[in-house]
This record gives C-alpha cells, sequence and structure tokens, in this order.
C-alpha cells in the first residue's frame, strides 16, 4: 500500500509551508513550497473574513484582526485551523485527495500529548489520510542542507536554533536524534517583537496598535541586531537627525501605495505621505532575543540559553556542538543575527573549542525542504502510521512510532514491554536507535567535569 | 473622581516614603505586559483585568443557549456542491470546545510527570545571571533613574515629565 503522493506540511504558528511529493517520479520531486498565512483575518476595510491562502486576495492591509490557530507556539484553535486546511488542500492551493495521500506534518517541540491526540484525531478522522508522520521542525533539519551544504556529510552533533513566531528554542542533535533533556526554550518570537514594536511605536509617535500587519513589515524591513547596542544608543541619542541608524518608514495609504517602505535619500514625499521615524526602535525591537530582561522576561538571552543548552550535554562531545550551531526560523533574518551570537557565544564558549554558526538561504522553509529530503532519504513508509494502524490502536499506534520528547520517558517501559511480547517493530527503531551507550557516556563525565 | 484622587494622593505618600513600588506589584505588573504582548491583537494595553480574552477569537463570543457557530464548515473550496461528510465526535469536540493552553497544559499532567523528563514546562532558558540594565520607559535610552511612583526606568527630566504625562501609574493596580 503504497501512496503516491506525500504532502509535507511545516505548520508553524504564522504561516503554513506546504507542497508535495510525488513518489512515482522519483526524479522530478516538486519542492515547491506554498506559503500562507495561517489565520483567519478579518479586514475592516473590505468588510470580509479571507482563510489561510485567500489572504492574497486582502487588498486592504489596515486594521486587520487575525485569529490564529496557535496560542503561544501551540495549536488550540481547532475550528481555525481546519478552516485554513480546508483551503490548504482543496483545489484552489495542493488540490490533493487526501484519502490517497500521505503526509508529514509539524508538530511545535514538546507538544501535549492530549493535543497530538487531536492531531490524529484530524488527520485520519477528518482528512481520512493513507498515512502520516508527525515530528518536529529540528528533527527533520540534519536531513536537509543546513548542516552539509554541498554533499558533506552532515556532522554527528548539531545545535538547531529555531526561532520562529511564538517562541525561540535550541534544540541539540545526536544522530539525528534529539536530546530532549537538553534542549530549551527562549519565550521571544516574532509575534512578541511585533507586539513590542507597535507599543513603542504607538507611545512615541503614530497609533499603531491596531496596525499588526503594517507594524510586522516595518518590523521586518527595518530591524537589525545591533553588535553594540550601547553604541549605537548612544549614535541615536547624541545626533538625533543625522546619523546612519535612523530611517524613515512611509507608511502605506492603501490607495496608491500598499506596502510600506523605507525612505531613500532622493525620495520625495509628498504631502500626504506619512512617516515613521524609526531609530534605536530598529535594534532594541530584536534585541529582546538577546537581553528578554529588558522588558522584564526572567529567562536568559539567545546565547547564555544556548550555553546552557550545551553545558547539559555529553561533555566529550561538547566541542562540537560549539562548531554546529544552525540557524532556522524567520527571526534569524534580521541583519546582524548571526555576527552578535557569534560575538556572545565566542565570549561564552570556552577557548579551545571553536565556534561556528552556519545559516541557509531561506531559514523560513529550511525546515519544509529538510522535511522533503527527510521523505526522500528514509524509509518513509516504514515510519509513518497508517490509518489501519490508527484503526487498530488509536492514538497509541503514533505514542509508539513517533520519536518525541515522551519517548525519553517511555523508552525502558516501551522496551521492556516489546521485549516480552514480541520485539514489536524492533526494526525501524533499531535503525533510528535511541543510542543507550551515550547515556552512559554522559552520566559517567559530567560528574567529572562538575565542581 | 475626587476619592479615587484622594486614594491616590494617599499611596503617592506611602511611595515616596518607600522610593518604589513594593515588588511583587511590579511583577505582576511586568507579568501582564509579557501576556499582552503574546496576545494576537494587542489593541489596547488593558488597565482593567477584565476583557483580556475577548478578542482572541471566537471562543467567549457566543451568548449562552445559542447555537455555536463554527467558521470551519461554512465552506467548501473548489467544489460547493461537495456533500458534507460526516465529522467524527473527536473532530467535533475539538473543532466546538476551545480550550486556552493553560487548561490543556493542567489536563495533559505534564506537571506530574518525574522530574527528570524534560517538558514544556522544564525547557524553559534558566534565568539570567547578568543583572538587568534600566532602558528609559519613554525614549529606549539607557535610563538612569526611576519613577517613584510607578518605578518606570526613564533617563532624562524630558522623558520623565513625558512619562508623569502620558503613562505614570497606568499599569499599576
Amino acid at each position: 500500500m503504497r501512496s503516491s503522493t506525500i504532502v509535507v506540511l511545516d505548520n508553524g504558528a504564522s504561516t503554513i509551508k506546504a507542497g508535495i511529493i510525488n513518489n512515482e517520479r522519483d526524479e522530478d520531486i516538486q519542492d515547491k513550497v506554498r506559503i500562507i498565512p495561517n489565520a483567519v483575518v478579518r479586514s475592516k476595510g473590505d468588510k470580509s473574513t479571507y482563510i489561510g491562502h485567500e489572504m492574497e486576495r486582502c487588498r486592504d492591509y489596515s486594521a486587520l484582526h487575525y485569529r490564529l490557530p496557535f496560542e503561544k507556539g501551540y495549536l488550540i484553535d481547532w475550528d481555525a485551523q481546519k478552516a485554513v486546511w480546508d483551503g490548504l488542500f482543496s483545489s484552489e492551493v495542493l488540490g490533493i485527495s487526501a484519502a490517497e495521500s500521505s503526509l508529514l506534518i509539524t508538530e511545535p517541540y514538546f507538544n501535549l500529548p492530549n493535543i497530538q491526540e487531536v492531531y490524529d484525531q484530524f488527520v485520519f478522522e477528518e482528512y481520512e489520510f493513507q498515512s502520516y508522520y508527525r515530528c518536529t521542525p529540528a528533527s527533520v533539519i540534519p536531513f536537509g542542507q543546513l548542516f552539509s551544504p554541498g554533499a558533506a556529510p552532515p556532522a554527528e552533533c548539531t545545535l538547531v536554533v529555531d526561532s520562529g513566531f511564538s517562541f525561540t528554542h535550541v534544540v541539540p542533535i545526536i544522530d539525528r536524534q534529539i536530546q530532549w533533556y537538553a534542549v530549551k526554550r527562549l519565550d521571544v518570537g516574532g509575534k512578541l517583537l511585533t507586539n513590542q514594536l507597535k507599543e513603542v511605536a504607538s507611545y512615541r509617535q503614530w497609533n499603531m496598535m491596531d496596525e499588526t500587519y503594517i507594524m510586522n513589515h516595518a518590523k521586518e524591513s527595518c530591524c537589525y541586531v545591533s553588535t553594540n547596542f550601547l553604541e549605537d544608543l548612544e549614535i541615536c541619542r547624541s545626533n538625533p537627525k543625522r546619523n546612519n541608524i535612523t530611517q524613515e518608514y512611509v507608511l502605506p495609504n492603501f490607495s496608491i501605495s500598499r506596502n510600506g517602505r523605507i525612505r531613500q535619500p532622493e525620495d520625495e514625499l509628498t504631502p500626504t505621505d506619512q512617516v515613521l521615524v524609526m531609530e534605536n526602535e530598529r535594534f532594541s525591537i530584536p534585541e529582546l532575543l538577546f537581553r528578554p530582561d529588558d522588558i522584564g522576561l526572567e529567562q536568559s538571552g539567545l546565547s547564555a540559553t544556548i550555553a546552557a543548552s550545551i553545558m547539559l550535554l555529553p561533555s566529550d562531545l561538547q566541542g562540537m556542538f560549539w562548531a554546529n550551531i544552525g540557524l532556522i526560523g524567520g527571526n534569524t533574518k534580521f541583519k546582524g543575527f548571526r555576527q552578535r551570537l557569534f560575538s556572545e557565544l565566542r565570549s561564552l564558549a570556552p577557548s579551545e573549542f571553536e565556534v561556528n554558526i552556519l545559516e541557509c538561504d531561506s531559514p523560513l522553509t529550511e525546515a519544509f525542504h529538510s522535511g522533503c529530503a527527510f521523505v526522500k532519504d528514509t524509509n518513509f513508509s516504514d515510519l509513518v502510521v497508517t490509518r489501519a494502524e490508527y484503526q487498530e490502536s488509536g492514538a497509541n499506534a503514533s505514542r509508539r512510532k513517533f520519536r518525541d520528547w515522551q519517548i525519553s520517558e517511555d523508552n525502558s517501559k516501551e522496551s521492556e514491554k516489546g521485549k516480552a511480547k514480541q520485539g514489536l517493530d524492533d526494526d525501524d527503531m533499531g535503525q533510528l536507535s535511541r543510542k543507550p551507550s551515550r547515556t552512559k557516556v554522559r552520566t559517567g563525565n559530567t560528574s567529572t567535569r562538575r565542581r | 473622581m475626587p476619592p479615587k484622587k484622594a486614594r491616590e494622593q494617599a499611596s503617592r505618600q506611602v511611595n515616596s516614603a518607600k522610593q518604589v513600588l513594593a515588588p511583587e506589584v511590579i511583577a505582576k505588573r511586568t507579568r501582564r505586559h509579557l501576556d499582552e504582548l503574546e496576545r494576537s491583537n494587542y489593541a489596547e494595553p488593558s488597565i482593567s483585568l477584565l476583557g483580556e480574552e475577548e478578542d482572541d477569537g471566537a471562543g467567549g463570543k457566543y451568548a449562552k443557549g445559542r447555537a455555536r457557530q463554527t467558521i470551519s464548515d461554512k465552506r467548501h473550496f473548489g467544489d460547493p456542491s461537495a456533500k458534507k461528510k460526516k465529522t467524527s465526535m473527536n473532530v467535533r469536540t475539538a473543532i466546538l470546545y476551545r480550550k486556552n493552553l493553560a487548561t490543556l497544559i493542567e489536563e495533559s499532567g505534564i506537571a506530574h510527570l518525574p522530574p527528570n523528563v524534560p517538558t514544556y514546562l522544564t525547557a524553559a532558558a534558566p534565568p539570567p545571571v547578568i543583572p538587568p540594565r534600566l532602558l528609559c520607559s519613554v525614549c529606549g535610552y539607557k535610563g538612569s533613574y526611576r519613577c517613584k511612583k510607578c518605578s518606570m526606568p526613564y533617563c532624562d527630566l524630558n522623558c520623565e515629565n513625558v512619562h508623569n504625562e502620558t503613562r505614570c501609574e497606568r499599569r499599576v493596580i
């Protein structure tokens, strides 16, 4: 029972990255990615509602009201999510027949077991996919290009920094296995940054509190990560009008200009143009990723979080993690992100270790493309849960098969049970083994290292 | 509102003696601000404790007794005459009864797992080791002073005046 199409769905809290792989024609695999907003948007201007992909028809981006299926990074509004997925699977976007397709879908890190059950229910009971595989974005990254530019085999130990819409995760991976005990989460994501910019701009200049869309665009076009925050602050302070930081963001008026733009020196303004001056806002907004305590969030900045995560890993392997840090997610697109992260990590890392940060061309879709590579490189059809399996054992089927954070806990119990019965799916699991030997190494070494 | 004014006056005197607000009040204010920054349609910094949930979708919109409306089954993409598929009980429940994340975390029982099992709750980044820095709440420059009433930082006289006129005490309950 081999399905001919595989749908790859990177189900982000802000945008869905989706595409189709056709199994039959192995050569020309269509990794063509569609990016659609994962939201139900109500526009006050033209008084209509746009669901997911319909957003491209929206002409008036002022005062959009968003209904997002995700809250703090977790899928809670299934009504909205179903509406978006219905549109996505329909002939207007992917045009698939679920019953004849297989699905790879991403879920957030540490997804809750009760939410995971609803994923299963939707995939099998509502859409009736033939089979499906659910995993976190970072778990497929080792199959992509990020850590192996060209054809070099990827390093054994890698650390993925996934900075998305809802939060930022530091995810260490050994041998394609996520080391869940060392995964760390920083509660700063693109949503928080946009809201912060909205608030700051509204307090200082124009009331932009209703203009999430515009401010998000302003954030994406103007903001950068400063490599020397205090110095940049001084520059803005000492010469507010003439410095190389201040930019003017020309707000859209929705009759002539649909998108805002950064004003260029030769750019003449019409009398009706409204301008938002971006001074220290340009770098103090993304600064929150590195200094969450600036808004009172009691968490370490990204660099210290990475260091904390690496400290939890086997000490003989830590050097490899410092040298293989990869960036994915929309926030890593801020100019200067890598440089800042590098300079901070360099001072945090032990001097004998090399620090190396890898970037990819499109951090937004990296997980999607890696997901496609994952489907091609593995015996995907062995890893999935099929509808028949689901009908037989319900949510247990996916609990048994998908390797996520709960596996480390169930590991001992499950394997005992498995051996006692008849070594259930030992073949799949053997190939992607959970490296019991490593844990031994770890406990042995941490004790010597600790003072 | 004279009574309120009087109350403010009183508390001001108390505060000026202590210089700053009680730390737990500031902590509460900060927490509320952080929650606001997580909202999908963060429109107005809230002053009251009520009305925070309202804007985030359809969850609480429908009056009691009225049939719940969903947005997802009104649409038939591509084929408007598509036959109505029977929705399973589980899916129906998930669509109709939305729960917020806090409830779901509670129901998932991850809080009761043994401490060596990593979960959403244990994965948060550790608290910062470096002391926080003061940034002016008005202009964003390095702040050197804190407002005596509400303890928000500011950088100079100018910003202090702006702060006093516009924002002071807004977030203090």
